[in-house]
């Protein structure tokens, strides 16, 4: 049966999840696959991310509709009704069209049945299999059966087939019976032996006895021919290539025709070279002649095993996302130089991660390999990246940031230590510190002590003198040889593609770039060479996590746009907005459910006493014992014995709570009774941990379902705050390259967009840039695009026009925007700010007073137009971070390095021998820029690094410029006669005051509009529904600006979608008589959901921003403020209830 | 050293001499990996770092007043771990190269021990190493310098490291010598 879905995303780390949950905000149904057997890839590894140095992943859930995702810690699990998860899962084809995919997936069976798992770990105690934890990064022990991550919720054991040795201890050990190796379909499963060689058949009967599975052979090609055409039941075919009166091709070729998915293991001599051939047509394997006993049996056993337990799934799906992250470069290839797997001293970065983890591996810590803490640890950068010898032309743009955040970890971890926090040192080449925040955040660490040394360590050794530590050389600047003994020594390892990427490219037909990432079409950072396809995070270079947000929710908005223009083939109906009946008026009656086929419960508990003792409550009207309440018929049969009494509360008891989630909508639906007036309650975990004996766990279920219905019984029955409608209307201030491309967006998705931009030319910034690093034209892409906004049916632009009113909330603003032809009011949902910034312009040294001095924009436009003629300059001079990076600016403009690798490159490219200096501090080429910057080196231009207290001195001559620097390398000044000097003055944001405080966000301290949490919300501004894009919110190239413009737009039409945007079920609410407006719960809110009315008397609530949090309730001198659905009565009688028996 | 260096650039003839050697290390982004994994660093005058930033830079004089590219001993350590992947020992062997043959010029002694060397094991077939130490004295032209290896010399002795020359294999590669000596006259 094929499943039809909307969008498939492949890859649930956080890239994955934010698609998903993206396409699943807008209503549509994703099929979210991971081959892992857990959610959230690579960061279930990493405690804290830069540069916040906390988790905050739950930041990216949706803040409204916080039922419809089952919202608690990212990192344990993820439940939305519209998201389907596929664990263990890999895509194996991608057949069809954009709109009408049909994907081929597998399901790797985890042999654990998670309907039975109770994570009890008995199996994994039994395992006598040792095999390096994936999730320690290798650093400890784990078994075949094991937990792949310790947090998941919910969470199962699993059997890792490859590493099994199938000795069925687990099967024994297993109380629940979970454990499911598929012996009963072993006698069914027939294995046909066509070989000429009775001989085989015979061995193979002999060998197999024990595993009962029944052989038939031998038979000749014809036979098998015979019983495939008549539907024999065959459910392996072992075919000899020696096979004589049929071809073994032909066999097999007729044998798939009938039947796809037959299993076909060929047998032979290793000459006989068509084996191969006949693989790559579908056959399963090729195994050597003689057959070896000893590995051939537990092969086929596995091989049975997978067989018959891997699921295959066939779904329809309208667009397709990739989020195949990134994997870690493995230095094992440098172990001879670097140590790595040689010093027990020397970890990769991830290693770090987990040793410094409080579930990172036992009894490690941060520790040198002879238990001694760890006192002086060092990072090295670059290991595997910007090495063309490792086929790495590129920087990982990670690991600078990762370094200085482990430092800082490591040095508030041992900052209580004897003699105060560990010594930090980390080596590095240029530090690529170009994200907005990263400047200051180096300069802290700096601050706090990290020493900074710039080199590239080349060799790591053991330290003769302390065995425990490793010792390394280096050069200092002043070319003096330093060597310096260190604990621990972190190899910050690169980004390489992520494994297995051959085989996902291969199934989703996309193009990979030379470096093995996905490729990306220009101008257009998610698509990848297949249409409709789309990359998400990291898959298609390496990025973090801010940025890989970004590209999610791009790639998204590229999923849900296709998916818009397929919507009436597919006859998607909206979902009716459901409606309960109002049970404020009625005596509570409360009906219990719980499950009682668990083979715990069954054994442990009396279930007439219990059911006896809830009757016995008050408020209860009726109690049924429900046989397997996880399936649909059990499910069934809850809703047939509630309809029974009618309730007006219902509480089930049942194991994993957040599996019912979806469900209790269902029950919602059956009894017309709002789901916030239901609860389950999980007894099966309780019942399995209660000890060997079972004693007491009858009351401890019992107190738990109590405390359930006292809940209920205290919940409040008043009906959610009404929906309130949205308008379909977005509005995007500014037409540059980020406006225009957030307003095509939104208006493709069939939503109203004013587009309004203060000068008379839509365009932007973009129309200075000649060419990208790339090649490409802007010019012609951002025309394209007005010439498309122009024509769009949707869209209206305001040009020459101001906002010059703001009001209201999210889904509902009102504007009014200030034309040449009259002021026009609109009512909108969202807005999309993407105001742009500006080349900045100092005029200073020279700039405005000599002909010969010019911005690098300037330049570069100079040398496209033809005013700058290179045939008459003798030498060309550039500075870079000339004021970037500094007191006052202490961000990275982040594109002006660029700026001069491009015009670098266009100089050498018309005059090869024209001598061209550069001055530097680091080259900030992250990403696959590198590669242009190695070309730029190549060419012959010079780059000298400066320090920024010892900047290069200047002076005008003549015409020229005389720029004079100390080059630390060669270690003496360097004089350059320059005839043309190109400073790189750095990105400014425009002024962005009035517009800020009309719409009423916040603008960082360099005067970009602040995003609401710079890492998990990274296009969001401060205020709700008002969204920021591009360089209004900070330095960004062009791609960048575009990834941003479509993320920004996602966000908008996620809000535009939601016809009524509804608030959750726990709010806050302010009771005014008793409120003195003293104003605390307005700086507590962590959600900005309060403020003072406009006419001073009351303090009022969001009701979309409040997060139940109940931060306001705790801190009200007054109790003015209470928590709807949350009340303290109700709280207190759950606890007398807890409490009961023991008082 | 706080000299400065005017306008760094090619210009002379000499620079114009040193173009291969500047293409073949132009991509350095002087990490240093080259002189740290230098076992030789350690005798050399200037850094191969520096030395390759005064190559790109083509300061050809500071280059050949410098000794470094004669102390490499082709280990190709550095070749092996530069992330750039530049032919360093290539290019150190270019550099020799382009010293003997500025040198000559002028009867150049820095490198008179190669070509002492290289005489002897033309002349013997292998290295004669007494004879070879006579000649280079005497190339040297330098009355001081046996006596500065004189102790090495009597060391040497006492070891049976050295004897006088036999000529058992005089001549065996004069057909190696004359091929070279084809291969570098074509152009």
């Amino acid at each position: 049966m094929t499943a039809t879905y909307d969008a498939l995303v492949v890859g649930a780390g956080v890239a994955g999840i934010r698609s998903a949950l993206d396409l699943a905000g807008t209503g549509q149904k994703v099929a979210l696959i991971d081959h892992s057997p857990h959610l959230g890839g690579l960061l279930v590894q990493l405690d804290k991310q830069f540069p916040t140095d906390n988790c905050g992943m739950c930041k990216m859930l949706p803040l409204t509709e916080r039922e419809s995702s089952s919202q608690f810690c990212m990192r344990k699990g993820l439940f939305h009704s519209n998201i389907d998860i596929l664990l263990s899962t890999r895509l194996e084809s991608l057949e069809g069209d954009p709109g009408q995919f049909h994907a081929v997936l597998r399901k790797h069976a985890s042999f654990v049945d998670p309907t039975r798992c109770i994570g009890c770990g008995k199996c994994a105690e039994v395992c006598p299999v040792e095999v390096k934890s994936e999730f320690n990064a290798g650093l400890e022990a784990r078994g075949a059966a094991h937990l792949p991550v310790p947090q998941a919720i919910p969470n199962h054991y699993v059997v890792d087939l490859d590493n099994c040795v199938r000795c069925w201890r687990c099967y024994d050990a297993c109380p629940t019976k979970a454990i499911d190796f598929k012996f009963a379909e072993r006698e069914s499963f027939n294995i046909l032996v066509a070989d000429p060689d009775p001989q085989t058949t015979a061995d193979l009967a002999e060998w197999l006895k024990k595993q009962k599975f029944p052989i038939e052979g031998p038979v000749d090609g014809n036979s098998v021919l015979e019983r495939a055409a008549e539907g024999k039941d065959v459910r392996l075919l072992i075919l000899d290539m020696s096979l004589s009166d049929v071809s073994p091709e032909r066999v097999l070729s007729r044998c798939l025709e009938l039947n796809a998915r037959l299993p076909v293991i060929l047998t032979g001599t290793p000459e006989q070279a068509e084996a191969a051939r006949l693989l790559e047509q579908g056959a399963l394997a090729f195994v050597e002649k003689p057959l070896d006993r000893a590995k051939f049996v537990p092969w086929l056993d596995k091989l049975y095993m997978r067989i018959v337990s891997d699921e295959i799934i066939e779904i329809d799906a309208a667009a397709v996302v990739l989020a195949g992250g990134f994997s870690c470069y493995d230095p094992s290839e440098v172990a001879d130089v670097l140590g790595y797997g040689r010093s027990p001293g020397v970890v990769t970065s991830l290693e770090l991660e987990r040793l410094v983890s409080s579930t990172g591996p036992k009894g490690r810590g941060l520790l040198r390999p002879d238990g001694r803490p760890a006192r002086r640890i060092a990072w090295l950068q670059c290991v595997g990246s910007r090495d063309l010898k490792k086929k790495a032309d590129f920087c990982s743009s990670i690991c600078c940031m990762i370094s200085i955040k482990e430092a800082n970890m490591v040095r508030r971890l041992t900052a209580e230590q004897e003699g105060g926090p560990a010594e930090t040192t980390i080596f590095s080449m240029d530090l690529r510190v170009f994200g907005k925040p990263f400047q200051s955040y180096l300069d802290e660490a700096k601050a706090s002590g990290t020493r900074f040394i710039r080199s590239r360590i080349h060799s790591i050794i053991p330290d003769p003198a302390d065995p425990g530590a490793v010792r390394v050389e280096y050069l200092d600047d002043a070319g003096v040889l330093q060597v310096e003994s260190f604990d621990l020594f972190v190899l910050g390892v690169g980004a390489r593609p992520p494994a297995g990427m051959n085989e996902l490219a291969r199934a989703a037909g996309i193009e990979t770039n030379e470096w093995g990432f996905c490729k990306t079409m220009p101008f257009e950072p998610a698509r990848t060479s297949r249409l409709g396809v789309f990359a998400a995070g990291s898959f298609s270079g390496p990025r973090d996590i801010s940025e890989s947000l970004v590209m999610a929710d791009a790639a998204a908005l590229g999923a849900s746009r296709l998916v818009n223009i397929y919507a009436p083939l597919r006859e998607r109906r909206p979902q009716p907005e459901p409606e309960f009946r109002d049970v404020t008026r009625e005596r509570p009656r409360v009906f219990v459910a719980v499950c009682s086929s668990c083979p715990m419960v069954e054994s442990r508990l009396d279930t007439d006493a219990l059911t006896r003792r809830l009757r016995a409550m008050s408020g209860v009207t009726g109690v049924a014992l429900v046989d397997r309440a996880c399936t649909s018929q059990g499910w069934d049969r809850i809703i047939d014995k509630a309809r029974e009494v009618d309730p007006n509360r219902v509480v089930i008891g049942a194991c994993m709570p957040y599996a019912y989630v979806p469900r209790l909508h269902e029950l919602g639906k059956a009894l017309n009774l709002n789901p916030a007036l239901m609860d389950v309650c999980d007894v099966a975990t309780l019942t399995a941990l209660g000890g060997d004996d079972g004693e007491g766990t009858d009351s401890e279920v019992f107190s738990r379902l109590r405390m359930s219905v006292a809940k209920l019984l205290g919940a409040d029955p008043r009906p959610t705050a009404q929906a309130r409608p949205a308008s379909p209307v977005a509005l995007v201030a500014g037409g540059g390259l980020a406006g225009l491309t957030a307003a095509l967006a939104v208006a493709d998705h069939g939503y109203e967009v004013h587009l309004v931009e203060e000068r008379e030319e839509l365009g932007g910034l973009a129309m200075n840039i000649r060419r990208t690093l790339d090649g490409e034209d802007p010019v012609k892409h951002v025309e394209l695009l007005i010439d498309q906004a122009g024509k769009h049916p949707n869209i209206r632009i305001h040009t020459d026009s101001r906002v010059a009113l703001h009001l209201g909330r999210a889904g509902r603003f009102f504007s009014v925007v200030n034309t040449p032809d009259g002021p026009v009011p609109v009512e909108h949902g969202a807005a999309v700010l993407a105001t742009g910034g500006v080349e900045s312009k100092l005029y200073e040294w020279g700039f405005r007073v000599h002909k010969n001095v010019m911005t690098q924009q300037e330049l570069e436009q100079r040398l496209a137009d033809g005013t700058v003629d290179t045939a008459g300059l003798n030498a060309v001079a550039m500075i870079q971070c000339w004021r970037s990076r500094d007191e006052e600016r202490n961000y990275c403009s982040r594109v002006c390095c660029q700026q001069a690798v491009k015009n670098v490159l266009e100089l050498k490219r018309r005059r090869p021998e024209l001598p061209v200096f550069v001055f530097y501090r680091d080259i900030m080429t992250y990403g696959f820029m590198e590669h242009f910057y190695t070309e730029a080196r190549r060419t012959g231009a010079q780059f000298i690094r400066f320090s920024p207290d010892n900047p290069p001195a200047m002076e005008h001559r003549d015409g020229k410029t005389i720029v004079s620097a100390f080059d630390p390398v060669l270690g003496r000044n360097v004089e350059v006669h320059a005839d043309l000097l190109a400073l790189a003055s750095g990105i400014e944001p425009a002024d962005h005051s009035e517009i800020a405080e009309m719409f009423g966000v916040e603008m960082d301290e360099h005067g970009f509009l602040k995003e609401a949490e710079y890492k998990w919300r990274p296009v969001a501004s401060t205020k709700y529904g008002v969204f920021v894009c591009g360089l209004a919110k900070g330095p960004a190239n062009m791609e960048e600006s575009i990834a941003q413009a479509q993320a920004a737009a996602q966000r908008a039409v996620r809000m535009l979608h939601e016809k009524h945007l509804a608030s959750g079920a726990v709010v806050a609410e302010v009771r005014h008589s008793l409120c003195s407006l003293c104003g605390k719960c307005i700086e507590v809110c962590p959600y900005e959901a309060r403020r003072l009315s406009p006419t001073m008397d009351k303090i009022q609530v969001d009701e979309l921003l409040c997060q139940g949090c109940g931060s306001c309730a705790a801190v009200c001198p007054n109790s003015a403020t209470i928590l709807r659905g949350y009340s303290d009565r109700q709280v207190l009688s759950v606890i007398d209830a807890a409490l009961e028996e023991t008082v | 050293m706080a000299t400065s260096v005017k306008n760094p650039a090619p210009q002379d003839e000499a620079s114009r001499n040193l173009k291969a050697i500047r293409e073949m290390v132009a991509a350095c982004m002087q990490c240093g990996t080259c002189t740290a994994s230098c076992p030789n660093y350690p005798s050399m005058d200037l850094a191969p770092r520096r030395l390759w930033r005064l190559a790109v830079m083509g300061l050809t004089e500071d280059i050949f007043a410098s000794r470094t590219f004669l102390l490499c001993s082709n280990c190709y350590a550095c070749t092996l771990r530069c992330p750039r992947g530049l032919p360093l020992t290539e290019a150190m062997a270019a550099l020799k190269r382009m010293a003997a043959a500025r040198e000559t010029k002028w009867g150049g002694r820095k490198t008179q021990f190669y070509r002492t060397f290289l005489d002897n094991v033309r002349r013997w077939g292998r290295v004669q190493e007494t004879d070879m130490m006579m000649r280079y004295f005497l190339d040297m032209k330098d009355p001081l310098l046996p006596l500065r290896y004189t102790p090495l010399g009597f060391r040497l002795l006492r070891k049976g490291k050295i004897g006088p020359p036999h000529s058992a294999q005089s001549g065996r590669l004069a057909g190696l010598f004359e091929k070279v000596k084809e291969m570098e006259a074509r152009p």
